[in-house]
């Protein structure tokens, strides 16, 4: 198992509360990802806000959420659906593994390039 | 009344499709409401405002592209709609909604989510052709498809939505006038250094500023001419109002509600009527100790009031609402503000990078902060705000310290 997926950053990387954005050549996706730690739990989603371009990597992320930066649409960390306005469309989420002190993001399939 | 499912608020027919309007009924879906749902509007659609001043001139410029649903999401959520219909009465008593084209729908509740319509200058020439307002999106197109680079357009208002415009003109070509009578419009919003601070962008971008009381609109050969108090005459091919917005009080009014600058209503959004609710722009609120309160014109404002009165009108317990937010994008800057900047207090300025941040403390508590391309900054201080964690003055000014961190520390 511990060849899945690609490693994109340490434990200890990435701030509680915030994300970092991982570019699309890395994982080989259509869009950036961004990678979130919630409170010590990592989340993966594509990196554009559904609304505006905007980066999600650079939003609020608090209970299980992440706050768009730009006009603050809200989705949710583990499946990337829309929680509230003015985003309508959901965006895709991307598994994540922690294998030791790395993290891994296993990218949908669904969004590869 | 209600028949024979769920809740007493029975068949909801909402009168307006815009944000306040569609979060009600999707929000009543949400909280399980089963009987009928309509939305009546007599625009083509359920759609997004904020991006008519500031994105008019992009490529994708759609109503598709604006609409919060789909007709097959309206469809799914089991929302009918009326969309292209204008209502010509309500009937609290009989429970009724009048449409123009003679059709009546049956309303247990009815919410009123018209909003406003743009204001109007009372001046000479103000209804001449090439005068006009920007409310919704065929306003929008229009101005998109008569504006090229090199027209000359005069922008009287340089609130929000003027700066915007001005804006999104200028970005498109145009050689713009923003027109205001105040020396620093959005002074009471923002506070007096931040709002001196945005209204410099525009001359900087070639954006003639001219501070003044437009008296008059005329034509003249090739075009028009403003007229300004004490000031210039300015020769241009389009003139663009944006000076606040009236709302749409008058079916209100005839159906026999309470109205004042607003339909009234109470904290749950209940009009004088008890099957008659109103929210968003159109709706002011009186409160139990009978004060009345300005309209928030704000984008979050509607939405939230949206939740609300999907809580009230099933009888449930209406969540607290937190400090208010907004933004405003212009000249690639994005600005957003929460609570409030003016009244009592200290300001409080945190100088960094380009822009300023300002904040307002009163008592040790933060009452209100804005920010230019920081978003963080509002977003902490909204919080900070809403769980009444005390501030440090100097904390606040030091461009080092996050508020996120003050959050963090303080929870």
């Amino acid at each position: 198992m511990s060849e899945e997926g690609i490693v994109v950053a340490q434990v200890g990387d990435i701030d509680e509360g915030e994300g970092i954005q991982i570019e699309a050549a890395v994982l080989g996706t259509v869009d950036n990802v961004a990678v979130f730690n919630d409170d010590g739990e990592y989340f993966a989603l594509d990196d554009t806000c559904t609304h505006e371009v905007a980066s999600l990597s650079e939003g609020w992320v608090e209970d299980g959420c992440v706050e768009c930066p730009l006009h603050a649409a809200k989705f949710c960390l583990g499946d990337g659906s829309v929680q509230s306005m003015p985003a309508t469309v959901d965006v895709y989420p991307h598994r994540v593994v922690l294998d030791g002190d790395d993290i891994r993001v296993i990218p949908n399939p669904e969004r590869l390039a | 009344m209600s028949t024979n499912t769920g809740t007493a608020a029975g068949a909801v027919v909402i009168i307006g499709a815009g944000m306040a309007g569609y979060t009600a009924a999707t929000q009543l879906r949400k909280l399980g409401h089963e009987d009928a749902i309509t939305l009546v509007d007599a625009e083509p659609a359920t759609y997004d405002r904020p991006p008519l001043s500031k994105n008019l001139f992009e490529e994708d410029f759609r109503i598709e592209k604006l609409a919060f649903a789909t007709a097959e999401d309206l469809q799914t959520m089991h929302i009918e709609t009326r969309f292209g219909a204008q209502v010509m009465q309500i009937d609290p008593a009989a429970g009724e909604v009048v449409l123009a084209d003679g059709d009546t729908l049956r309303a247990d509740t009815v919410i009123i989510a018209m909003g406003g319509s743009a204001r109007e200058l009372p001046i000479p020439g103000a209804d001449l052709p090439g005068v006009t307002t920007l409310r919704t999106f065929d306003d929008a197109l229009e101005l998109r498809n008569s504006v090229t680079a090199g027209t000359r357009v005069a922008v009287v208002g340089a609130g929000l939505i003027g700066a915007e415009l001005a804006s999104a003109l200028r970005l498109h070509g145009a050689e713009v006038t923003l027109i205001d009578p105040m020396e620093i419009p959005l002074l009471p919003a923002v506070g007096e250094l931040l709002a001196t601070h945005l209204h410099a962008m525009h001359e900087p971008r070639g954006i003639r500023v001219v501070t003044g009381l437009t008296s008059e609109f005329a034509e003249s050969d090739g075009g028009l001419v403003v007229k300004v108090q004490d000031g210039p005459e300015i020769t241009v091919d389009r003139i663009v109002v944006g000076v606040g917005l009236v709302p749409n009080v008058e079916l209100a009014e005839a159906a026999g509600l309470d109205v004042d600058n607003g339909i009234l209503v109470d904290e749950t959004h209940r009009t004088s009527a008890p099957n008659v609710y109103a929210i968003g722009d159109v709706a002011r609120t009186r409160d139990s100790a009978g004060t009345l309160h300005r309209r928030e014109e704000h984008w979050e404002a509607a939405q939230l009031s949206g939740v609300e009165v999907a809580y009230a009108v099933l009888g449930q317990e209406i969540p607290a609402r937190g400090a208010s937010w907004f933004w405003s994008d212009r000249h690639d800057c994005h600005l957003e503000a929460t609570g409030r900047l003016s009244g009592p207090g200290v300001v409080v300025v945190r100088n960094a990078g380009d822009h300023p941040a300002v904040f307002l403390v009163e008592g040790g508590l933060l009452q209100g902060a804005a920010s230019v391309n920081d978003t963080q900054t509002v977003r902490a201080a909204r919080r900070l705000i809403d769980q009444r964690i005390p501030v440090a003055e100097g904390e606040l000014a030091d461009p080092n310290v996050s508020l996120r961190s003050l959050l963090k520390q303080k929870r």
